[in-house]
């Protein structure tokens, strides 16, 4: 047991939160306006060497694993989650090639895009139309968060799907988010330029893909809750700071419960995932409890600010919308639980302290 | 990053489980159909001496070197308590010993102090109990404002006043009783007194009929001109009788949070297996509002245990975990609350008939969102440290 990062990982994480401070949190109505982040800042976060997290370092990228995205995700959205998902190449659509398909493939992917400007984007099943016809694919994604797209990995069942061609982004207004982008993405018909069929990879890659938009949800509620708290000891209300009031410090506190809980769940399943252990009902637990508590956590945290919260002037607001969003990827909550669901079920004594660690 | 258990903690879960399953979940419920604590002439408690239980941590003054004492974690401690609880919580609290006050008689009694009241427990003859009384019936939380007091009389002191919720009082060879010496120092003015049973003044006892976690006595008595020598004082004449008062008291909590979130866990891991199985029986699986209500359970339980295995960690390296032990506390507790209720549900009127083991999880767990501080105080710790929410 040990809940220690490790040096390495440490200065991963130092790097990424030094970035959202310096770049991102002072930015975030401006990408959110312009719907992008600057190329100054996809050109130093290149440099550092982040921008190919997870790829192999045979491909040239940092070879980091469930836990170290995670960890980089979290630090990024409290800066700005939108601008985390512009940061990021190729998003979780990398981990699904790389797990259903493998190395070699994953390679080869990313060989095909730039590690600069790329946007690889994935489309989970549960999240659009998806209509399969021999060596054709059709989609109807009514929003997908970037206003472009390169590449397209549909995971669908058992199957990773590449499209290359054939596909429309049409911009939409977008509920948050904004800084990646907002399409409705449209294909018909189009060429499906690879598959692949592995059902254990296809877990995995679910696992890794809602555990990267889990860690976003983490962020943007880890920042809803810091700014709120804060706010809470400077506004004075009755002649005290609001935050002395026990019905606003204990909701802080539980606020604070709330998000250390989720984040605990999501590294537990990181962990699982690095370590080869089976993680899809961790990794579906650890999602739909960050969408529970995000569901009050977001609206609390916009309450504690009053009309100040309303208002665009301070970030709460922002952090309402997105966190609500962010919930409804990756399947969101009913699909995360229906898998989590069906599976104990089907068990006897499913937390029972025997295997693989405290799970 | 590494979330797997220790070999070493693995076996101590696999012992517990046996042990468990043998004897913690019989006799639970047998002291809950009864609804009273297992008579002190039990065999389950003679059991107990037998397999080494009821034993002092107390090396002895000339402790032999080929008995040094086993260095465990914090985290081995909790999930063996997790595993414990998910037989029967309340057992747990009937094991004789010398239990809650052995810590600060550790940690500040004198020599003489740990000879006489811990050396019974270093092979006991018989199951021996002790305990540790702070709570009163106008004092719970907020235990400044206990009003036993202590007063001078020559060489000793004279104890009046009246406790209540005391684990196994009855039964104790001795108490260790928190009371006041100075009533407007508030906790400053606390200290600790050994009082024996038997003592002249010591009476009343009264076993409580609870709710639930019938297996262990909780009891009232008073103490009606007690008068003690002042070799009585906890830590008299030593080097820690300064500070061998009220921070007595709130160290014997400090450890205890993250366990008792601990074992909050372990009886919503139980409600949780039941329910599973209840829903096996009656063949309710395919149904989606009994998986989600399962789902929930499952989710709720693994983030209860990550935040309380979390606490105990810092604990183990020494890192300051106020913050945290409160928060697996307060997590913890209700959410054990929380999955026995949801759990109930799944029962329909079945729960209501009073004899499924999930309506008595349902009734024991309450207590552990009032025990070691209620969820309330918690927060206000937490609050404390997260927006300066004054005293």
């Amino acid at each position: 047991m040990n809940f220690e990062l490790g040096d390495d990982l440490e200065l991963v994480v130092e790097t990424a939160r030094k970035l959202a401070e310096s770049e991102l949190t002072p930015r975030l109505r401006e990408s959110e306006a312009s719907r992008a982040v600057s190329e100054d800042l996809l050109g130093s976060w290149e440099e550092i060497g982040l921008a190919g997290l997870e790829v192999p370092e045979a491909a040239g990228g940092a070879g980091l694993g469930a836990v170290a995205r995670v960890l980089v995700n979290e630090e990024l959205a409290a800066g700005d989650a939108g601008a985390a998902l512009a940061l990021d190449p190729y998003g979780p659509a990398f981990t699904a090639i790389l797990e259903v398909a493998g190395e070699d493939a994953a390679s080869e992917f990313v060989a095909s895009l730039s590690r600069r400007t790329a946007r690889a984007l994935l489309i989970m099943g549960e999240d659009a139309r998806v209509d399969l016809v021999s060596d054709q694919i059709s989609i109807d994604a009514p929003w997908v968060a970037a206003d472009r797209a390169d590449v397209i990995v549909v995971l669908n069942g058992d199957e990773a799907i590449l499209l290359r061609e054939g596909f429309t982004l049409e911009r939409v207004r977008g509920a948050g988010l904004r800084a990646a982008g907002a399409s409705h993405l449209r294909a018909s018909s189009a060429p499906i330029a690879a598959r692949w069929s592995n059902s254990e990879g296809a877990a995995r890659a679910r696992s890794r893909a809602r555990l990267y938009y889990a860690s976003l949800l983490i962020g943007v509620m880890r920042a809803a809750c810091e700014f709120s708290a804060a706010y809470s000891q400077e506004r004075e209300a009755f002649g005290k700071p609001i935050g002395h009031h026990q019905a606003l410090a204990f909701l802080i506190a539980e606020m604070r419960i709330a998000v250390d809980a989720a984040r605990l769940l999501v590294h537990e399943a990181a962990w699982r995932v690095d370590a080869g252990l089976p993680s899809a009902v961790e990794a579906s637990s650890a999602w739909a409890e960050c969408i529970d508590v995000s569901r009050t956590v977001g609206p609390d945290a916009v309450q504690i600010l009053g009309g100040h919260g309303f208002m665009a002037d301070y970030p709460v607001e922002k952090f309402m919308r997105e966190a609500r969003a962010l919930g409804l990827l990756c399947g969101g909550f009913d699909a995360a639980i229906e898998e989590a669901g069906r599976e104990l079920v089907n068990s006897t004594h499913p937390l029972s302290l025997t295997t693989h660690g405290a799970n | 990053m590494e979330f797997s258990i220790d070999v070493d903690v693995q076996r101590r879960i696999e012992e517990a489980r046996e042990l468990g399953a043998k004897e913690f979940r019989p006799a639970g419920l047998e002291a809950d159909r009864n609804a009273a604590p297992l008579p002190v002439d039990h065999p389950f408690f003679e059991r107990c001496i037998e397999r080494g239980e009821g034993r002092t941590r107390w090396q002895g003054l000339n402790p032999p070197s080929a008995r040094p004492a086993p260095t465990r974690t914090v985290v081995g401690t909790l999930l063996v308590m997790e595993e414990l609880a998910y037989w029967d919580r309340g057992i747990i609290n009937a094991i004789p010993g010398p239990g809650l006050p052995e810590q600060s008689v550790l940690s500040m009694g004198t020599d003489e102090q740990k000879e006489k009241y811990l050396g019974p427990f270093l092979e006991p003859d018989r199951p021996r109990w002790a305990c540790f009384a702070m709570t009163e019936p106008g004092a719970g939380s907020d235990a400044a404002a206990l009003t036993t007091n202590a007063k001078r009389d020559g060489d000793g002191w004279i104890l009046n006043g009246a406790k209540c919720f005391i684990g196994s009082a009855s039964r104790s060879d001795w108490l260790l009783v928190q009371a006041t010496v100075d009533p407007s120092k508030g906790r400053g003015g606390q200290r600790a007194f050994f009082v024996e049973r038997g003592t002249e003044g010591l009476g009343g006892f009264k076993i409580e009929k609870k709710m639930g976690l019938k297996s262990y006595e909780s009891t009232s008595f008073t103490l009606d001109n007690v008068r003690v020598s002042a070799a009585h004082q906890l830590g008299a004449g030593g080097r820690n009788e300064k500070k061998a008062g009220f921070k007595t008291a709130m160290q014997t909590f400090n450890a205890g949070r993250p366990i008792i979130a601990a074992q909050a866990v372990g009886m919503a891991r139980s409600v949780l297996d039941e329910a599973i199985n209840f829903a096996k029986i009656h063949d309710l699986t395919k149904k989606d509002r009994v998986r989600d209500r399962i789902e929930g359970i499952a989710r709720r339980v693994r983030k209860a245990r990550m935040m309380s295995v979390r606490a105990a960690w810092l604990a183990d390296q020494q890192r300051a975990n106020i913050i945290e032990a409160s928060m697996s506390k307060a997590l913890g507790a209700q959410i054990a609350q929380e999955s026995a209720s949801f759990a109930l549900e799944l029962l329909g009127t079945m729960g209501g008939a009073g004899n499924h083991i999930i309506e008595k999880l349902y009734r024991d767990v309450k207590a552990m969102d009032i025990v070691e501080g209620t969820g309330q105080i918690q927060k206000m710790l937490i609050a404390r440290s997260l927006v300066g929410l004054p005293r």
